[in-house]
């Protein structure tokens, strides 16, 4: 069985995320760089696996898949054991929820205000024009993410699932210039905030997600 | 005990729900927040939903939110031999689901909403549209169907073989966009003229299409 291998730049958004996700599981990965730098996400070749061109894609022994989430979740179903997807109908169900306040209430304005401090730091852009309008969307957001984690200790419910794993790229590159996810007027976010981004999978790839064959 | 949506008629997302429904037979009852009237923000509606957006469910007590989820949790609850989302125990089928629902969100979603406001809800509410925008966001939905294009070239649905609720999210937009802002987004891409046509054409989304 040939190793998973991960197509993708070693430092976007998306390959955090999923790099993220295939520690939690400890699953081997190769990395092959793809360099988006200089367009090779856009040629004929590439477009071929992801005809979006974004990164990034997997190829899982002659299986091709791409979308960052759906490639968590395709490695996710392969660990059931791990509980990061939920399977009593119940908690699935508020697994989903949780997986859709995340894109929709998470990932729009979170994107926006921590993908320009993210390429700031890396050296690949500085403008940071549309920042403070998406802060200021995130701000009104948290309040409701408050209310949630006041009840529960996670955003599906009191376990850990993908739904909370989703949120670590946007969240941490929001910090990179901004302290709204551990105010202290939302402890309960600051909490489940700095939890995730201590978890050793979030950690390992600060520098840039690389092959891992072992764990 | 009927299902509960609570929503908004014409919401999209509303109708969204009322389509899943209609496609399992599941029968419900919609308890009307009025938006113009600013319901949706009223403290007990973020009881049932924080984020303060329409539609919520409840199904004999058991209250979510958010309608893609909602639609997973019919298909899963009422859906018995329904194939609207794949068997679990697929995991390949699962996975070429699970990316088509992220293609409808990541790609699709975002454009035409704000398309949808741009040249339909702007208009309706007497405010000038932003040229500059509409033209930027028609490059992109323009450069996702060209994709869809090709992707329902060598395949029938978005997920693969089987139509699956990953086809059916696009219907609220979709339409909006084609019949509503007279776009001509689907008859110059013949698969996606088909696949349009034929997900259109559901009785299930006939019935809800103007209100659920």
């Amino acid at each position: 069985m040939a190793i998973l291998k991960l197509y993708s730049s070693s430092v976007t958004a998306c390959t955090r995320r999923t790099a993220t996700v295939l520690h939690e599981l400890k699953i081997p990965f190769e990395l092959i760089e793809v360099d988006v730098l200089s367009g090779a996400h856009k040629t004929p070749e590439f477009l071929k696996f992801q005809p979006f061109g974004q990164v990034p894609y997997i190829d899982d022994d002659g299986f091709i898949l791409y979308e960052s989430r759906a490639i968590c979740r395709y490695v996710a179903a392969k660990h059931p054991r791990s509980g990061l997807i939920p399977t009593d109908p119940k908690a699935n169900a508020l697994f989903e929820q949780a997986t859709s306040i995340e894109l929709t209430n998470f990932e729009p304005s979170a994107g926006k205000a921590g993908l320009p401090f993210y390429l700031k730091k890396l050296g690949w852009r500085d403008d940071l024009t549309d920042v403070p309008a998406n802060l200021e969307i995130l701000d009104k957001k948290l309040d409701a993410y408050e209310a949630i984690l006041s009840k529960q200790r996670y955003l599906a419910g009191d376990t850990l699932t993908l739904a909370d794993l989703f949120h670590l790229p946007y969240a941490g590159f929001v910090s990179l210039g901004s302290d709204i996810m551990t105010r202290p007027n939302r402890p309960n976010v600051a909490r489940w905030y700095n939890e995730l981004v201590s978890r050793p999978a979030w950690l390992a790839y600060q520098d840039g997600v690389k092959t891992t064959t072992e764990y | 005990m009927p299902f509960k949506i609570y929503g908004f008629p014409p919401s999209t997302c509303t109708r969204r729900v009322a389509l899943v429904c209609k496609e399992l037979n599941v029968p419900y009852e919609l308890i009307p927040v009025n938006i113009p009237k600013g319901e949706h923000k009223a403290p007990e509606y973020l009881k049932r939903q924080p984020f303060g957006v329409v539609p919520a469910i409840d199904d004999d007590g058991f209250t979510m939110f958010e309608s893609r989820p909602v639609a997973r949790y019919l298909v899963a609850k009422y859906g018995k031999g329904s194939t609207l989302v794949p068997d679990p125990k697929d995991i390949i089928a699962t996975a070429k689901f699970e990316q088509a629902v992220s293609v409808e969100n990541n790609h699709f979603d975002e454009p035409a909403g704000e398309l949808f406001l741009q040249l339909v809800i702007k208009p309706m509410r007497g405010l000038p549209k932003d040229e500059e925008r509409v033209k930027a966001l028609l490059a992109t939905l323009n450069s996702k169907l060209d994709v869809y294009e090709m992707v329902l070239a060598k395949q029938p649905y978005l997920g693969g073989d089987i139509l699956t609720l990953a086809d059916l999210f696009h219907l609220p937009w979709l339409y909006g966009l084609t019949e509503k802002a007279k776009l001509d987004l689907v008859t110059s891409r013949p698969n996606v003229a088909r696949w349009y046509q034929e997900i259109s054409s559901r009785p299930a989304w006939q019935a809800v299409k103007d209100g659920a």
